[in-house]
C-alpha cells in the first residue's frame, strides 16, 4: 500500500515536471496590426493560469467635495459636518487639509472582492489588467473600455467630471445597447465593489488618483417641455439638429437644398459624399494596443443607439455629452447653470432622434425610401 | 422463521393516493398565478426553413410510435396490478422463467420492435440528413449567402462579405447579435469562437451547431419565410449564457438587396484601413 | 476456497465503526453518505427551480444565508455552480455511493454466500477515498472566484482557466478524480469477489440478478473511470501547469490542443456512466419483480445476456452526446446506428420484466411499487431517447430541456426508484427493522406523480425550444412564452422534494425504533435471508451449499404449501 502510494506520487511528480518543462515562457511579441492567421487568433488572446486575485494594499482615491455632499445627503446618519468639513463616521472618507480634497480609503479586502468579481464577470472583454484588451475583445468595434484611462461614456455625468459610483453601477445594469455590453444581472452590492476596483485602476496622478478631478452628478434633466406635443418637438428638433451642425459627425437627414435653407447659407453650398453617413471619428478614449481606434458616429436610422431607449435617456445622452467622442456637453450640470444649448432644444432634438429611430430603424423598405428622398439630387 | 412484521398483501393503496392531492393542487395553482399578457406556447413555431419541417414530421412519427408502445406497456403494467393482486386462494402461474416458446416470442417481439421502431425512424432520419441538414450547398451552387460567425462571451459577431463576395475587405458587413439574410436563398455559415464553446441555435429554422474555438464548423439553412427569428446560445458558455441572444432577420429578396447595398455603403464609409486588428475574417471553409 | 474459519469481530470503536473492513458496516457508511448528499443535491435542485420560476427573487428561508451579496437571490454565477454541483453531487456522491457502494457492499457477499468481500481493506479504502473526494468538492464551494461553474460535463475551454479562472474548477476535477478512484477500488473488489467467493453450488446461473447487475456495473466502473480520471488529470494540468491539452492554438500560450478531445474522453466515460447508474437498478428490479410477483424472473438468461450486451455496447455509443459538435457525417451515422442497436437489449429485458408480472401473484409492498415504478419511468424515459438518438431530431432538441427530462427519467428517477425499492427491501436485513409500509406507499405516490409532472413538462419545454442551463428564460421573447411551463415544473418539483422528507422520516424513525423484523419478512429464498436480521459479523455460521436458483417461486415442486424456497433447499424431484 505504501509502495503503491509512493509510486503514484512519484509518477505524478514526474508528470508535473515534464509538464512544467513543456509549458513555454512568454510568447514573442507579434505585430499587433497583422491580420489574424486563423479564427479568433490574436496577440491579446490568453489562456491565463496564474491570475493575481488578492489586493494587499488599500487604495486611496480622491473624491472632490461635490460627491461628498451628495453622499452626505444620501446617508445623513453617516456624515456630519464640523467646521465645514464633512466627517465620515465609517472613516472611509477623510479630509486632506493640505490638498483640500477628500480621500476615499478603499480597504484591501473590498478591493480584493472587487478584483475577483471583475475577473469573474468583466475580464473576458475588459482584460485581466482592465486595459480593455481581453481575449474576447478581439476585433470589437467599439472596443471594450480601458479602465486605465478614467474616461467613461454614457454615464449621464458630463465628460469633464468623473462619474460617481451610482452612475457607473447604473450603467452596467442598463447595458449599452448594440454592443456586447449587455445589462448584466450582477447585484448592486457586488457592482459597487467592482466599481471601487475599477476606480483603483486609474494610473497614478490621473483619474481617481488626481485630486483636481471632480466627481460629478448626473446631468440636470428637467421635465419634458414637449409632452403631448411630440409632433412639434420633432419638427423643431429636425431644424435644431441641422442648424446646430450635428451632421458634421452624424448623418444629415434632409436633402441638401433643405439643409442649406435651414442653415440660411447659399443654396449652392455643397457637402462631401459622406453627408448622409456617419463619419469615422477617432475616439480619444479608445486605444487598442497603442492605436487610436476610429468608429463611425451612429446613424439613428441604422445603428442601435447605446443609451437611448426613450426620449429622456436620449436627452441625457445628448446633454451630458459623450466623453472622448467629440460629443461635447450640451446641457447644464445644475438648475442654476447654463448649457451650450437650451434644454428645450435638446429635448426637441431628443424627440427627433427617437422619431428617426422609431420610424426607420429595422424597417428596411421605409428607410430605403426615406434615405433615397434625402439623397435625391434636386 | 416466522414472526414479527408480516407483509401486507391485499391493501389497496388508498392512503397512497391521498398523496396525489398536493401534486394536483400544485398543478391547479400554477396557472392561476400566471401573467395573462404573455403567450403560453408549448410547441415550436412553424418551421421557417426549407428542411425544417422534416424535424416536425419525424418528431410526430416518433411520438406516434412511442405513444403506441407506451400504451401497450401501461396496459401490461396495469392489468397485473388489478387482475393478479395477491389475495387468499390466488396463485401465480409458474412458467419456469421461460421456455423455448417464450424465447421465440421474445426474439420475434425484439425484431419487430427494432424494425418498426428503430429501423423505420433510422431510414427517415438518414434521408433527412442526406437531403437536408448535411446537404451543405457546394461552392458552385449560385446565390448562396456565405456568413462567418465569430461567437464570443456573450455576443454573436456576424460577417457577410458584401457585394465583392470576399471576406476581409472594406465592404464586409459586420453586425453584432443580428444577422440579415434574404428569403429563399441558402445561407451557409462558418462558425468559430474567440474563447469558449458556444452553439448557434435558431429554433424556428430547426438548426443548431456548436461554435468551437480554434476550429470552423459549417452549418446551412434556407429560410422560406420572412420575418424576425430568435437566435439562442445552446452550449453553456459562462455566467451570461442565457443572455447570449440574437435576431435573424429574413427579408424578401428586393428588400435584402436594398439592405445589403446600404449596409455595404455604410461599412465602406466606416472603413479604417489602418485598423487591421478589427479584421477577424478567415478564408471561407467550403 | 475460503474455508470455514471465522475471524473474530474487532473490538475498538475505530475498527468497528470508522475504519471497519466489514462489508456490512461499509455499506451503511456509504448509505448514509449517499442519503446526506442526495439531500444536499436535492436542496440545490429546489434552489434551481426557484430561480427558474421566480427569476431574481430572493430564495425564501435560505437565500440570505447562501447569497448574502445579492440580497438572497441566486446570482447568475451562483446558478451555474448550482446546476454543476447538483449534477456532480447527485451522480457521484448520491447515487453511486447508495446503489453501488451501499447495496453492492451489503448484498454481494451475502447473496453469493461469502463471509465478506475478497479485499476487505481495499473496501475500507474505497469508502475513505470517497470521503476526501467529497470534502474537496465541498470546500471548492468556498474558494475565491467561486466553485466549478462549467456544468458537470465541464467542457473546455469554459472549464479551462479561460472560462473559469480560480481554484474552484480545479478542486472539482480533483474531487471527481478521487471519487472515481474510490469507485475503481470498489469495482475491482466486486468483480473479484463475485468470481472467486461464490459459495459451492452458487453457479453463475443461480446468481440473483442483483449480483449480475452489480457485476456488470463494476466491469464498466473499472474500465471507464480511468478514462475520466485521465481527463481530469489533463484538465488539472491545463489549469494549474499551463499545458494546453484542451486549449486550441489560437488561445493558448504556445502549442495547442483541442477542446473536442475532452468531449471524447468525457463521454467515453460518460455514456458507460449512465449504464453504471442503471445496471444495479435493473438488477434490483429484475429480482424484486420476481420476489413480489411470486414467479420466476422471466427470461433470466436472456436478461443477463441483455445486460452483458448493454455493457459491451455502452462504450461505442457515446458520440450521441456530441452530434452538434461538427463531427463528420459518417461518424455521426455510426453512433446513431449503434445507439439504436443498444436500445434493443434494453427493450428485451424491459419486456422480460412485464412478462414476470403477467399472471403472477402480486404483493404490492412499497418495494414492489417502486420496482414497478422503475418500469414506468424507465419506459417513459427510454422511449424518449429515440428522439435524441436520431440526429435530425437531436439537432433541435440537443441542449434543451428535452434532454434534461430524458436523462432525469432514465438516470435519476429509474436509478432512484430502484434504490428506494432496494432500501425498503433490504432495510430489515441491514437493521433488523422494517420500514413503515404505510409511509412507504405514501412516499411512492407522492413521489411518482409529481416526478412525472416535472419531467414530462420538461419534454414540453424542450420541444418548445427552451435551452438548458439558462439562468433566466424571461429575458428574450422566444423563451418567455415558455415560462409558464417553468412554473408548473417548479411547483411539482417542490412537492416532489417535500415528499422525500417522508422517506427521511421513515428511515430515521425506523432506525431509532425497536428491532422487530423477522429473519425473512418477504418470504424470499436468496441467501441473505437465511441469516438473522441483521446478520452477525461473520455472516454465515457455515458456508451454505446452494442447490436451487433464486427465483423458484410458485414452483409446484415446493413442499409444505409454501410458494418459495431457500436456495439451500432442494426442490422435490
Amino acid at each position: 500500500m505504501t509502495r503503491l502510494l509512493l509510486n503514484s506520487g512519484a509518477a505524478l511528480a514526474l508528470l508535473a515536471a515534464v509538464a512544467g518543462l513543456l509549458a513555454p515562457g512568454d510568447e514573442a511579441a507579434q505585430d499587433e496590426h497583422a491580420a489574424p492567421a486563423s479564427p479568433a487568433a490574436g496577440p491579446h488572446a490568453r489562456a491565463p493560469h496564474a491570475v493575481p486575485l488578492t489586493i494587499t494594499q488599500p487604495d486611496q482615491l480622491l473624491a472632490w467635495v461635490k460627491d461628498i455632499e451628495r453622499r452626505a445627503a444620501d446617508e445623513p446618519d453617516r456624515f456630519s459636518q464640523q467646521d465645514e468639513v464633512w466627517v465620515d463616521a465609517r472613516g472611509e472618507f477623510t479630509w486632506d487639509e493640505e490638498n483640500e480634497v477628500y480621500w476615499q480609503a478603499v480597504p484591501a479586502d473590498l478591493l480584493t472582492r472587487g478584483r475577483q468579481d471583475f475577473v469573474q464577470f468583466c475580464a473576458s472583454c475588459h482584460g485581466l489588467q482592465g486595459d480593455g484588451y481581453g481575449r474576447s475583445a478581439q476585433g470589437l468595434r467599439p472596443p471594450p473600455r480601458s479602465f486605465l484611462r478614467s474616461t467613461f461614456k454614457f454615464t449621464k455625468v458630463p465628460g469633464d467630471f468623473l462619474p460617481n459610483d451610482d452612475a457607473l453601477v447604473a450603467l452596467v445594469q442598463h447595458g449599452l445597447d448594440g454592443t456586447p455590453m449587455l445589462p448584466w444581472a450582477v447585484s448592486k452590492e457586488r457592482l459597487r465593489e467592482i466599481v471601487q476596483y475599477i476606480k483603483s485602476l486609474s494610473p497614478p496622478e490621473e483619474g481617481w488618483h488626481d485630486g483636481t478631478n471632480v466627481i460629478g452628478n448626473e446631468i440636470y434633466t428637467p421635465d419634458d417641455p414637449w409632452a403631448g406635443r411630440e409632433d412639434e418637438a420633432v419638427a423643431e428638433g429636425e431644424k435644431a439638429y441641422h442648424v446646430n451642425q450635428c451632421w458634421s459627425c452624424h448623418p444629415a437627414y434632409v436633402p441638401v437644398a433643405e439643409l442649406n435653407s435651414l442653415r440660411g447659407v447659399d443654396a449652392a453650398t455643397t457637402y462631401d459624399a459622406k453627408l448622409t453617413y456617419g463619419k469615422l471619428k477617432t475616439d480619444s478614449s479608445y486605444e487598442v494596443q497603442g492605436y487610436a481606434v476610429a468608429i463611425p458616429a451612429p446613424d439613428f436610422t441604422w445603428h442601435t443607439l447605446r443609451y437611448s431607449r426613450d426620449a429622456r435617456e436620449t436627452f441625457q445622452t445628448i446633454a451630458a455629452g459623450i466623453a472622448g467622442a467629440g460629443m461635447p456637453t450640451w446641457g447644464r450640470t445644475s438648475p442654476e447653470g447654463k448649457g451650450s444649448v437650451p434644454d428645450e432644444t435638446i429635448w426637441a432634438i431628443a424627440h427627433y432622434v427617437r422619431h428617426l429611430v422609431d420610424t426607420y430603424h429595422g424597417k428596411t423598405a421605409e428607410r430605403a425610401a426615406f434615405m433615397a428622398g434625402v439623397r435625391a439630387e434636386p | 422463521m416466522r414472526g414479527g412484521t408480516t407483509i401486507e398483501t391485499v391493501r389497496r393503496p388508498r392512503a397512497g393516493l391521498l398523496g396525489a392531492l398536493p401534486a394536483l393542487l400544485g398543478l391547479l395553482l400554477a396557472p392561476a398565478a400566471r401573467a395573462q399578457d404573455v403567450v403560453h406556447r408549448w410547441a415550436p413555431n412553424p418551421p421557417a426553413s426549407s428542411y425544417g419541417e422534416r424535424f416536425d414530421h419525424l418528431f410526430a412519427l416518433i411520438t406516434m410510435l412511442i405513444g403506441v408502445s407506451f400504451a401497450i406497456v401501461l396496459v401490461l403494467l396495469v392489468v397485473p396490478v388489478i387482475r393478479d393482486r395477491a389475495r387468499p386462494g390466488h396463485k401465480a402461474s409458474f412458467d419456469h422463467g421461460s421456455s423455448l416458446h417464450d424465447k421465440r416470442f421474445t426474439a420475434i417481439v425484439s425484431v419487430v420492435v427494432f424494425v418498426v421502431l428503430d429501423a423505420w425512424v433510422l431510414w427517415v432520419t438518414m434521408k433527412d440528413l442526406r437531403e437536408g441538414y448535411w446537404n451543405i450547398p457546394r461552392p458552385d451552387v449560385p446565390d448562396v449567402l456565405r456568413v462567418e460567425l465569430l461567437a464570443q462571451q456573450w455576443s454573436w459577431n456576424f460577417r457577410t462579405p458584401g457585394s465583392d463576395g470576399q471576406f476581409g475587405t472594406a465592404d464586409d458587413i459586420v453586425t453584432l447579435n443580428e444577422l440579415t439574410v434574404p428569403q429563399d436563398r441558402p445561407v451557409v455559415i462558418n462558425e468559430s469562437s474567440k474563447d469558449v464553446i458556444h452553439s448557434l441555435y435558431v429554433p424556428d429554422m430547426r438548426v443548431k451547431r456548436d461554435a468551437n474555438p480554434g476550429s470552423i464548423n459549417e452549418l446551412w439553412f434556407q429560410p422560406v419565410k420572412s420575418g424576425d427569428f430568435q437566435i439562442l446560445c445552446a452550449e453553456l458558455c459562462g455566467y451570461a449564457h442565457y443572455q447570449m441572444q440574437g435576431k435573424l432577420h429574413v427579408l424578401p429578396q428586393e428588400q435584402y438587396d436594398a439592405w445589403q447595398t446600404e449596409a455595404s455603403r455604410i461599412a465602406l464609409a466606416a472603413w479604417d484601413e489602418n485598423d487591421a486588428e478589427a479584421r477577424w475574417a478567415w478564408e471561407f471553409k467550403e | 476456497m475460503s474455508g470455514d474459519h471465522i475471524h473474530p469481530r474487532p473490538t475498538s470503536f475505530l475498527r468497528r465503526y470508522v475504519f471497519s473492513t466489514d462489508h456490512k458496516v461499509i455499506a451503511k457508511q456509504f448509505m448514509w453518505m449517499g442519503f446526506v448528499w442526495l439531500f444536499v443535491g436535492g436542496v440545490m435542485a429546489m434552489m434551481i427551480r426557484w430561480q427558474l420560476a421566480h427569476p431574481g427573487v430572493p430564495v425564501p428561508l435560505v437565500g440570505k444565508l447562501f447569497y448574502p451579496r445579492s440580497s438572497g437571490a441566486v446570482p447568475p454565477d451562483g446558478y451555474n455552480t448550482l446546476f454543476t454541483m447538483h449534477g456532480t453531487i447527485m451522480i457521484f456522491l448520491g447515487l453511486t455511493p447508495l446503489m453501488i457502494g451501499a447495496f453492492g457492499n451489503f448484498c454481494i457477499p451475502l447473496m453469493i454466500g461469502a463471509r465478506d468481500m475478497i479485499f476487505p481493506t481495499l473496501n475500507m479504502l474505497s469508502f475513505w477515498t470517497l470521503v476526501p473526494g467529497a470534502l474537496v468538492g465541498l470546500f471548492s464551494l468556498f474558494v475565491p472566484l467561486g466553485a466549478a461553474e462549467g456544468g458537470w460535463t465541464a467542457y473546455p475551454t469554459l472549464s479551462s482557466t479561460i472560462g473559469t479562472p480560480g481554484t474552484g474548477e480545479t478542486m472539482w476535477a480533483i474531487s471527481v478524480f478521487l471519487i472515481g478512484a474510490s469507485s475503481i477500488m470498489g469495482g475491482i473488489n466486486y468483480i473479484t469477489t463475485t468470481v472467486r467467493l461464490r459459495a459451492p453450488g452458487m453457479t453463475w446461473g443461480r446468481l440473483p440478478l442483483t449480483v449480475w447487475g452489480l457485476f456488470f456495473t463494476s466491469i464498466l466502473n473499472v474500465l471507464f473511470l480511468p478514462v475520466i480520471g485521465s481527463a481530469m488529470i489533463l484538465m488539472v494540468l491545463d489549469r494549474a501547469f499551463g499545458t494546453s491539452f484542451f486549449v486550441p492554438a489560437t488561445i493558448a500560450h504556445g502549442g495547442g490542443g483541442d477542446p473536442i478531445l475532452y468531449q471524447h474522453l468525457f463521454w467515453i466515460f460518460g455514456h458507460p456512466e449512465v449504464y453504471i447508474l442503471i445496471l444495479p437498478a435493473w438488477g434490483f428490479v429484475g429480482d424484486l419483480l420476481s420476489f413480489f410477483a411470486r414467479k420466476p424472473a422471466f427470461g433470466y438468461k436472456v436478461t443477463v445476456g441483455a445486460m452483458a450486451a448493454v455493457t459491451i455496447l455502452s462504450a461505442v455509443v457515446y458520440g450521441h452526446h456530441m452530434f452538434t459538435t461538427g463531427m463528420t457525417a459518417m461518424l455521426g451515422e455510426s453512433f446513431m446506428l449503434l445507439t439504436m442497436i443498444i436500445s434493443v437489449p434494453g427493450e428485451i429485458l424491459f419486456f422480460n420484466w412485464l412478462h414476470t408480472l403477467w399472471r403472477g401473484n402480486l404483493r404490492l409492498t412499497s418495494s414492489m411499487l417502486f420496482a414497478m415504478g422503475v418500469i414506468f419511468v424507465f419506459g417513459l424515459g427510454g422511449l424518449t431517447g429515440i428522439y435524441l438518438a436520431t440526429i435530425s431530431t437531436d439537432i433541435y432538441l440537443h441542449d434543451t430541456y428535452f434532454v434534461v427530462g430524458h436523462f432525469h427519467l432514465t438516470m435519476a428517477a429509474s436509478a432512484l426508484f430502484g434504490t428506494f425499492a432496494a432500501c425498503y427491501f433490504w432495510f430489515p436485513k441491514m437493521y433488523g427493522k422494517v420500514l413503515s409500509e404505510r409511509l412507504g406507499k405514501l412516499h411512492f405516490w407522492t413521489t411518482i406523480i409529481p416526478l412525472t409532472i416535472v419531467f414530462c413538462t420538461m419534454f414540453v419545454s424542450g420541444y418548445g425550444g427552451m435551452p438548458r442551463r439558462y439562468y433566466d428564460h424571461t429575458g428574450n421573447p422566444y423563451t418567455a412564452e415558455l415560462q409558464w411551463l417553468n412554473d408548473i415544473t417548479t411547483v411539482a418539483a417542490f412537492v416532489l422534494g417535500a415528499a422525500q422528507l417522508l422517506f427521511a422520516w421513515n428511515v430515521i424513525k425506523t432506525v431509532a425504533g425497536k428491532r422487530t423484523a423477522a429473519q425473512n419478512p418477504w418470504e424470499v429464498g436468496t441467501l441473505e435471508w437465511t441469516v438473522p436480521s441483521p446478520p452477525p459479523h461473520h455472516n454465515f455460521d457455515s458456508i451454505p451449499l446452494v442447490v436451487t436458483g433464486p427465483h423458484e417461486f410458485s414452483n409446484p415442486a415446493i413442499r409444505d404449501g409454501k410458494d418459495w424456497i431457500y436456495q439451500t433447499e432442494p426442490l422435490a424431484s
